[in-house]
């Protein structure tokens, strides 16, 4: 699925993804500023910071949706900076949304064998005149979906409009979407917004399955019993800038962080705060 | 250099006919992100009802030029109530659906009112009286301006002129460009967008209806199917000056208007309008959102 | 989170579908009989029926199901029609052999046209499509390299000959367009069960999410544009045979029109939708000819009505076609 693997020397062997000083300017405003940091192969990674802070910006930086003007992304050692969501995804990056975009008036399957889109090999022709092949690759992307769709227990909603799911199926639908072409590297975008704590602990042995199955992880999250529990790394940012990059312990008691959050409007359910009260209390 | 100055002069001619009509367009889309099909349509009808003011006999009392000044009026009463119900009818049920719905409501509106038209008056060509205006023309460096050119050139500048000052410098105008930037802001601050976009739907047919009846008086006939054929011209004026923006609905009707006229002396009228087709993709390709055009951002 | 009240709701009661799978092909037979039960009117408002119901069909792949807003597509019909008629007039080729022409003219020039454009938003791309389709009337009517005709067009093209029969009588045509029909229709079909067809509503329904998902939209969309045209590049021989002649006035800004509103107003990327909103623009006027002039005018008010009051169209797509 993805072309020819270049590697960088020495110790990044490993290096599967490497964001480069990019930064990106919308009208006046600096959205995100000399941002760094490298993913290696089978972590999983936090991308955190208060709201506004600049991640989703850099999510679609890396999926194509928008060109840095400044900075390199380099996949495998590739400089893949600019190019097109539909090449991003060719090299084997999938993504989820914030607002979940799931297709509307299609099925779950429909939906998922969506993500499969890659895979196809039959021609436009083949499609229109209903040939032996084609039907039986339309066989194959029903049956590897409903695998994928079985792992995540969405079997017997497969046939349901997707749209129509209470909120934290559909985050499964979606996830079983780009599950389900096998990328190398998968972001999840608020893969907990809207989740019970019953969910949300649901979620993160889903994302070790997910890792287990080796792919890599990056997400952005708010919820910190996600967080904190499953990445092995951790990247904050704050008005597009990286302010401190560690694993989760050193995060949790890291004085800039602390403040980028203290020095936000108070939210009293902000799980990092009660945190922080924990640690300042204790 | 007459033959430059008589295409200029025809040129601002028109391009004042398809300046005020393209602000009909302009506007409504700048308030409602609508393309409103039937305007051209509503701006012919000026026409015809402005002819049959003239020529209906009711008003024989009258001297000439009352009589243009009552047709005009009348005109632009009647056009700015079928806008009003036009909005009420086959826009405003539409104002939370999905934006096809309104550009199929639009079109029908169009063929509704066309065809309404066509089955009220007739559908031959209907030819305005020749003793209207007086026959006069200037000569101006070797060019000649005829009193109705004056008139329009002059009737168009003064309406663009007014509606450039009170979109700019009064209250509701303000209130108007507000709501064509960001709806519910312009809501949220105090504005009372239903009524906005009820005054859209009053001045664009209203300086429309004058266009219409310009265009009668100009070339002395109306028939039903013009306000297809000006409407689309006047809509492609409103594109390349970008659609959405006043100023360049204005802007855009001069542009076409001297385009038409130039390209008239050079090319045969056959070829035209494909001219003016020609323009306007190779404007949308070059600046895929018109000459002053609006830029859109979109978050994902 | 009131999507956790909502019952899941099913993609389609599987009785009236099959009821209503089979009524098709049941229709369509019974179609067949028509040259034998009806009047000779009738046999030639069946047929151009089955030629528009194609060109409808093929705006529903570009609006329909690719979502994008095509109002100049009667330009792919003309192309068409006027192929087959100065291949065979000027230039003495046999009918039949123009159609597989026309129809690689058509979909190369939808190709060719709508590659620049596709990129434009939805408004400006509606207008770009009105200027083609203005722009190519035009052509034809000034006579274009003097093959064209002017404004009264060509005349006298004939039926194709298949295997010695010449297919000349209304009846000859008739059947032709019908069969063509069900062809079109079957196809149709395959595009809605093919990855082809899954892939153009990923873009109508979100286009972006469809490009993260690997699909290239600008690729497929000019696809879109080139399959349609194709199709109505073939449309456009069947309607140069049956009315034997081809002018300009058949494929204006009007016709196109038509063809936009019979796909939003019988039901976007639903073939029973497009084919009620093609019976009912070209079939149900004939009924009550005296008020014929009053066609345009009734059809105005049923657009404004249908989107006020049933704006999915009146036979709405299936939900969920796997």
């Amino acid at each position: 699925m993805n072309t020819a693997v270049s590697q960088q020397s020495g110790g990044d062997a490993d290096v599967l993804l490497e964001l480069d000083g990019i930064g990106i300017s919308f009208g006046g405003l600096r959205a995100v500023d000399d941002l760094s940091f490298k993913i290696r192969r089978g972590e999983i990674v936090g991308l955190i910071g208060p709201n506004g802070a600049g991640k989703t910006t850099v999510f679609n930086m890396i999926t194509g949706v928008y060109r840095p003007t400044d900075g390199h992304i380099r996949w495998h050692g590739r400089d893949i900076t600019g190019l097109a969501p539909h090449r991003i995804a060719e090299a084997g990056i999938r993504r989820t949304f914030q607002t979940i975009r799931l297709f509307q008036d299609m099925t779950v399957l429909e939906n998922v064998i969506a993500g499969q889109h890659l895979r196809m090999r039959q021609s436009w022709w083949q499609g229109l005149l209903n040939t032996p092949a084609q039907r039986r690759e339309e066989r194959e992307l029903v049956e590897r979906a409903m695998t994928v769709l079985r792992q995540l227990d969405l079997a017997d909603v497969a046939q349901e409009i997707a749209t129509s799911l209470p909120y934290g199926a559909q985050r499964r639908v979606e996830m079983a979407r780009t599950l389900v072409a096998e990328p190398e590297l998968i972001i999840l975008d608020e893969p907990a917004a809207g989740l019970n704590e019953q969910e949300s602990a649901g979620l993160n042995d889903t994302i070790r399955a997910i890792r287990d199955a080796g792919v890599t992880v990056i997400l952005v999250e708010h919820d910190m019993s996600v967080v904190m529990n499953v990445t092995d790394n951790i990247v904050v940012i704050n008005f597009g800038k990286k302010i401190a990059e560690g694993k989760p312990a050193e995060i949790r008691s890291n004085p800039l962080v602390i403040e980028a959050y203290l020095g936000q409007d108070d939210d009293e359910d902000d799980p990092l705060m009660n945190a922080v009260q924990d640690q300042v209390n204790a | 250099m007459d033959f430059i100055l008589q295409q200029f002069i025809n040129g601002v001619t028109v391009g004042g006919i398809y300046a005020l009509i393209a602000l009909g367009y302009t506007m409504v889309y700048g308030v409602l992100k609508l393309i409103n099909f039937a305007h051209g349509d509503l701006c012919i009808l000026g026409a015809f009802i402005g002819l049959t003011t003239l020529t209906s006999g009711v008003f024989g009392g009258l001297s000439t030029p009352v009589l243009l000044i009552l047709a005009f009026l009348i005109a632009m009463i009647a056009v700015a109530v079928a806008g009003t119900l036009l909005d009420q009818f086959a826009y405003k049920p539409l104002r939370k659906a999905p934006r096809l719905s309104a550009v199929v409501s639009a079109l029908g509106a169009s063929m509704l009112i066309q065809n309404g038209i066509m089955l009220i008056w007739s559908p031959n060509v209907q030819v305005f009286p020749n003793n209207l205006l007086p026959n006069i023309n200037w000569e101006i460096g070797g060019a000649h301006i005829s009193f109705v050119q004056l008139l329009i050139i002059v009737g168009a500048f003064v309406l663009m002129a007014a509606l450039y000052f009170f979109v700019h410098h009064t209250r509701v105008g303000t209130a108007i460009r507000a709501t064509a930037i960001d709806q519910d802001a312009a809501r949220l601050m105090g504005v009372n967008v239903n009524r906005v976009i009820a005054m859209v739907f009053i001045i664009g047919p209203v300086l429309g209806a004058v266009g219409g009846l310009f265009i009668g008086l100009y070339y002395r006939q109306t028939y039903f199917t013009m306000g297809w054929s000006y409407g689309l011209s006047a809509f492609i004026a409103a594109i390349i000056g970008g659609i959405g923006n006043i100023p360049g609905a204005m802007l855009g009707g001069l542009v076409l208007g001297l385009f038409n006229a130039f390209a008239a002396g050079y090319v045969s009228s056959s070829w035209q309008d494909a001219i003016t087709f020609a323009l306007l993709i190779a404007i949308l390709l070059v600046r895929p959102t018109g000459l002053l055009g609006e830029r859109v951002a979109e978050k994902v | 989170m009131d999507k956790h009240m909502n019952q899941a709701s099913p993609a389609t009661p599987s009785g009236t579908a099959r009821a209503l799978r089979l009524a098709g092909p049941a229709l369509w037979i019974l179609g067949l009989l028509i040259p034998q039960l009806l009047s000779p009117a009738w046999i030639t408002i069946g047929g151009i029926f089955a030629i528009y119901a194609i060109v409808a069909l093929s705006q529903d792949i570009v609006l329909g199901r690719a979502g994008m807003y095509d109002m100049g597509h009667a330009v792919f019909f003309g192309i068409g029609a006027y192929t087959c008629a100065i291949l065979s007039l000027s230039f003495n080729w046999p009918v039949l052999w123009t159609i597989p022409v026309a129809i690689v003219l058509a979909a190369a020039l939808g190709a060719i046209l709508s590659a620049p454009i596709v990129k434009l938003r939805g408004d400006y791309l509606l207008v770009v499509t009105i200027g083609f389709n203005a722009i190519f009337v035009l052509a034809m009517q000034n006579n274009l390299f003097g093959l064209t005709g002017g404004a009264d067009g060509l005349f006298g093209v004939s039926g194709p000959t298949f295997f010695g029969h010449m297919f000349g009588t209304q009846s000859d045509l008739f059947y032709l367009n019908w069969v063509v029909l069900a062809v079109v229709l079957w196809l149709m079909g395959n595009l809605d069960r093919s990855s082809l067809g899954r892939t153009f509503r990923y873009i109508k329904h979100d286009e972006l999410a469809a490009t993260t998902l690997g699909v290239n939209a600008r690729n497929y969309k000019v696809a879109a544009f080139a399959l349609a045209a194709g199709f109505a590049g073939l449309a456009g021989t069947l309607f140069a045979m049956q009315l034997s002649a081809v002018s300009p006035g058949s494929f204006r800004f009007t016709d196109s029109v038509v063809l936009f509103a019979i796909v939003l107003v019988g039901g976007q990327a639903s073939v029973p939708g497009v084919l009620l909103g093609t019976a009912m623009m070209f079939v149900v006027p004939q009924i009550f000819t005296e008020f014929a002039q009053y066609r345009y005018l009734a059809f105005g008010v049923a657009m404004i009505l249908v989107m006020i009051l049933r704006p999915q169209g009146i036979w709405p797509a299936r939900k969920g076609v796997i």
